[in-house]
């Protein structure tokens, strides 16, 4: 399935997001709102890095929904793989880590998130646990965990002041007017995430293996007659998802630079958003970055309104991206999920 | 609304929900209270490994939920409040409908009775029966608030089939930030520094009785288990309840018997935010007196989910897995005055209750290794 290929199968989509983005400036225009002071190349910047987690949890969790397990737990794991690259961090670094502390960090919470989701796929897989339930479980796990060992490290639910990533700049190429600053003069976490979603769509749509995560989803039978065991694959599937949730976990720590336990703590819902992306990107992994993309970029709305000495306050401002995941749902909440969703399979022999 | 007339399918559809809700009792039982035994053992672990004597953790639990009256007081404050989210959640689920929407409604009903009593009270006379008064009317106004912003997530899922999981989700990060902007600015109390509401006057708070405690009082647990019974009842006994759990176990059975799907999400799921906007009228009433930024006031909402599971969803078993739940909240209060272990334990415990009791088989299979439990498969 090619982009074009996806932009013609879901015109109503398409065509949906690029009404609203019309209907956006027309308002815009209307109300008088400085739309150069608004849209600037921070801006875009910033929607990006609000974006990558976003992106990064709704391609792991895409791939689990395919393979037939509804991985609600993505942003339990989004909170665990912070809190513990924040821990990471500080136990390798101290009080002020290195750019290298800061990417073992990343590794490492990446490692400890794998090693968490092996055991919730067990209980998933082998013990049939309900998935919403055991999904939403691991949400209110991290919740407690994730402050936890803050308090633990730093007797504060929000750890003090670490390192955030520094941007990357290629030379040459980030003198280009726009595109230079916005694509070769940024956080290398951008690059990376553009990359994973590439190549998780050539993955899922055009090797063997990504033929059979689909099949495990759609129909797990056919698979399990061919002579490929279901289970495998729903396990590497879920591990994946869990493995991505943590590495989104870790990007949006390596932005921020410190890990924020207070309220439902700095993840604040993007697994959830993260949810809501592949769900809009109909299951595909570049649909979802996309995806991802609108809801940083509602994210970032507040700072630009600010800056352009738009008046409205704050705490509704933050509200957009969640007022947005309920028009999206309700205007293409019935998208096709996988057939086997939510099933467990049960070979035959 | 059922049909009478089609009464064998009436009759096979209430031997499958009575069976559905009768039958394993007895295991659920085992299964919560393994859950919770497990759950327990691996904050244990975890106690341990941080560096910190479980066993003196475990005594400060004990000692936090029940230890003296004002523990007791305090544990029967939050059971209050647990049990009535719970309620709330556990009549959604029931029915098959994900209401994670409690918080919001919980937050959005609370606040809702905090506005109506301070703008009434200046109109109803002082004293008992002003006071009387004042309180039905602020938790009216909490039952429609909730009730309404629960029936938009269900409205939405059954009219445009957008997962209420997620907008109920959503509906909770949006409810509290409004709120939070209302206390914050447009509805802060005159001269307050805080960000709180105007408090409501003394004779429209709930009198304490038995314990001489501020934010507890009988009268509340006392609304809480008449909610229980009434929940109870509805369930059980009446036809729209029979419809909603019929719809919610059964779906295409429900249909043929003239129950009409849609109409039963959008019912079951104002039912449930009307209990969470009671909950949250007992909250703002009994405990606060006042209404702050709801993003510091607990997630009972969330917490509910837990206890709803626990109880295996049933009216009558919300209240001894609210009151587990509240020994465990109060316990947290107690030990994050008398001792070094992080409170958030408790959180994380609570959530781990939850992960084992998403997964019976574990203990099936667990059970039928070491050969306890007998014939049960």
């Amino acid at each position: 399935m090619s982009v074009a290929d996806y932009a013609a199968r879901n015109r109503l989509r398409v065509g949906g997001a690029v009404a609203l983005v019309a209907l956006a400036a027309v308002a815009a225009l209307a109300a008088d709102v400085p739309v150069a002071d608004v849209v600037t190349v921070g801006f875009v910047e910033r929607s990006l890095q609000a974006a990558t987690p976003i992106a990064i949890a709704a391609i792991g969790g895409l791939y689990a929904e395919k393979s037939g397990v509804f991985n609600i737990g993505l942003e339990g794991f989004m909170i665990f793989g912070a809190a513990n690259a924040a821990a990471m961090m500080y136990l390798v670094g101290g009080s002020s880590p290195t750019q290298a502390d800061l990417w073992m960090a990343i590794v490492a919470s990446v490692g400890i998130t794998l090693a968490y989701t092996v055991i919730f796929a067990v209980l998933l897989i082998r013990y049939k646990a309900d998935q919403i339930v055991a999904g939403l479980a691991v949400w209110f796990v991290a919740l407690g965990f994730g402050p936890f060992t803050a308090v633990l490290l730093w007797g504060n639910r929000n750890s003090p002041g670490l390192a955030s990533v520094n941007d990357l700049t290629v030379p040459l190429l980030s003198g280009i007017p726009v595109v230079g600053p916005i694509l070769f003069d940024t956080s290398p976490l951008v690059l990376l995430t553009v990359v994973l979603a590439v190549v998780a769509w050539l993955f899922l749509y055009r090797t063997r293996y990504g033929y059979w995560i689909q099949a495990a989803g759609e129909n797990p039978e056919a698979l399990d007659t061919a002579g490929v065991s279901v289970t495998r694959v729903r396990y590497a599937a879920v591990i994946f998802s869990g493995a991505m949730a943590g590495l989104a976990g870790a990007v949006l720590l390596a932005h921020a630079g410190s890990f924020t336990g207070t309220g439902d703590t700095m993840v604040n819902g993007r697994g959830w958003i993260g949810i809501v992306a592949y769900l809009f990107g109909n299951y595909n992994p570049l649909g979802a970055a996309a995806a991802a993309l609108l809801f940083g970029g509602l994210d970032m709305l507040q700072i630009q309104f600010q800056t352009a000495g738009i008046d409205l306050p704050n705490r509704l401002v933050n509200l957009f991206p969640y007022v947005a995941v309920v028009v999206v749902l309700t205007v293409w909440g019935s998208t096709r999920m996988p057939d086997a969703v939510g099933e467990s399979y049960e070979s035959e022999d | 609304m059922s049909d009478a007339d089609s009464g064998g399918a009436r009759a096979a559809l209430d031997r499958a929900a009575s069976l559905m809700l009768n039958a394993s009792v007895l295991q659920r039982v085992a299964i919560a209270t393994a859950s919770t035994a497990l759950a327990l053992l691996v904050g244990l672990v975890v106690v341990a490994a941080a560096g910190y004597d479980p066993a003196a953790f475990l005594l400060n639990v004990v000692e936090g939920a029940f230890g003296d009256r004002t523990a007791t007081a305090r544990t029967l404050k939050f059971t209050t409040v647990f049990v009535l989210t719970g309620i709330a959640v556990a009549v959604a689920f029931r029915a098959g409908v994900f209401n994670i929407g409690v918080q919001g409604q919980f937050v959005v009903g609370g606040f809702a009775c905090v506005v109506a009593i301070l703008r009434l009270a200046p109109v109803l006379p002082e004293g008992a029966v002003g006071g009387v008064a004042l309180i039905l009317l602020g938790t009216l106004a909490a039952v429609v608030a909730g009730g309404l912003y629960a029936a938009i997530p269900g409205a939405l899922k059954a009219y445009a089939d957008a997962n209420e999981i997620i907008t109920t989700i959503m509906l909770n990060f949006i409810a509290v930030g409004v709120v939070g902007y209302l206390v914050e600015g447009p509805l802060r109390g005159e001269g307050n520094r805080a960000p709180n509401t105007d408090r409501i006057p003394d004779y429209a708070e709930f009198p304490s009785l038995v314990f001489d405690v501020p934010d507890f009082s009988l009268v509340g647990l006392g609304v809480a288990l008449a909610v229980v019974a009434a929940i109870a009842v509805v369930m059980a006994r009446t036809n729209v309840g029979y419809d909603m759990v019929t719809s919610g176990h059964q779906e295409s059975a429900a249909t043929y018997s003239g129950v009409d799907a849609d109409r039963t999400i959008v019912r079951t799921m104002a039912l449930s935010g009307m209990v969470a906007g009671v909950a949250g009228a007992v909250f703002a009433i009994m405990i606060q007196g006042y209404y702050s930024d709801p993003s510091g006031i607990g997630t009972y909402g969330f917490d509910a989910i837990a206890v709803s599971l626990l109880a295996a969803n049933n009216p009558l078993g919300v209240v001894p897995a609210g009151l587990l739940f509240g020994g465990l909240d109060s316990a947290g209060t107690h030990i994050g005055i008398n001792s070094d272990v992080p409170v958030q334990l408790i959180d994380g415990i609570i959530g781990l209750v939850v992960l084992f009791v998403a997964a019976p088989e574990l203990f099936r299979m667990a059970a039928e290794r070491t050969g306890l439990g007998g014939e049960r498969r």
